[in-house]
């Protein structure tokens, strides 16, 4: 099984685990982002919306999973071919939440661009806009070194 | 097109309405979002549509210049489960009825 483990630095990392962890807990109760269902059968709305956040909730907590006992006395991080999927798909959602809560005070062009000044920014903004760019960083290792099975999954 | 005589029903017009919506073409449209990575997208699309390197980067190139793209077209309940799928994967995706056909 193709498995990688990454260093990441703790004093860096793990502050930022509390805003993680904080937008976890919404993410148990409803999407990411809002999805237009308007074309959707009526009937079938509420299962679709259930069975997205079960499937959401799920892959959140396989990204929690990372940060364990083993990480906060190492610092690493192990990614494979089972947790690979639910974690991409998990940091995705978080970068979502991110924006809807902190980060809607950024331009779209420069949340795209990533080209921002964090002294610029209010503590709990420049504190969200590290862990979208921490997420990221996890979303292109994965992609980088476990796409393939991904997509073959 | 919708066929109707002058003496249908109500009812009877929008069953037939109801039934041509639901047979009829349907596109899955993705539309942009500016969180998503473009390798991200890019992987989505190879993983549930079975898109080369090439169509997957022409459609998220398109979502990402245009604001949308066609990534899929046919029947309702084929269309309904990709766009069910997509969403599990966080992209803002839509159906949506193609009044072409």
């Amino acid at each position: 099984m193709k498995r990688i483990e990454v260093k990441l630095s703790l004093s860096i990392v793990a502050p930022l685990l509390d805003v993680i962890r904080l937008l976890a807990d919404g993410l148990s109760e409803k999407l990411a982002a809002p999805q237009e269902l308007g074309d959707v059968d009526e009937d079938l709305r509420d299962a679709w919306l259930e069975e997205l956040i079960t499937g959401q909730t799920a892959d959140v907590k396989a990204l929690l999973a990372l940060f364990d006992e083993d990480f906060f006395s190492e610092g690493i991080v192990a990614f494979d071919e089972d947790n690979a999927e639910p974690i991409v798909r998990a940091c995705a959602a978080v970068r979502l939440r991110l924006r809807e809560v902190y980060l809607r005070g950024l331009a779209d062009d420069t949340l795209e661009g990533g080209d921002v000044e964090l002294e610029g920014l209010a503590e709990d903004v420049r504190k969200a806009f590290m862990c979208y760019l921490f997420l990221a960083t996890v979303q292109d290792l994965i992609i980088q070194h476990l796409d393939s099975s991904i997509i073959e999954s | 097109m919708i066929v109707s005589s002058a003496k249908s029903s109500p009812s009877t017009e929008t069953l037939s309405r109801t039934e041509l919506q639901l047979s009829g073409v349907w596109r899955v449209v993705v539309l942009n979002d500016p969180v998503n990575l473009m390798s991200y997208v890019m992987m989505v699309f190879k993983k549930i549509f079975g898109f080369n390197e090439t169509l997957a980067r022409r459609h998220m190139l398109e979502v990402h210049e245009q604001g949308r793209s066609v990534v899929w077209s046919g029947l309702r309940e084929k269309a309904e489960a990709y766009v069910f799928t997509l969403q599990q994967w966080h992209l803002t995706a839509v159906l949506e009825s193609d009044e072409t056909h």
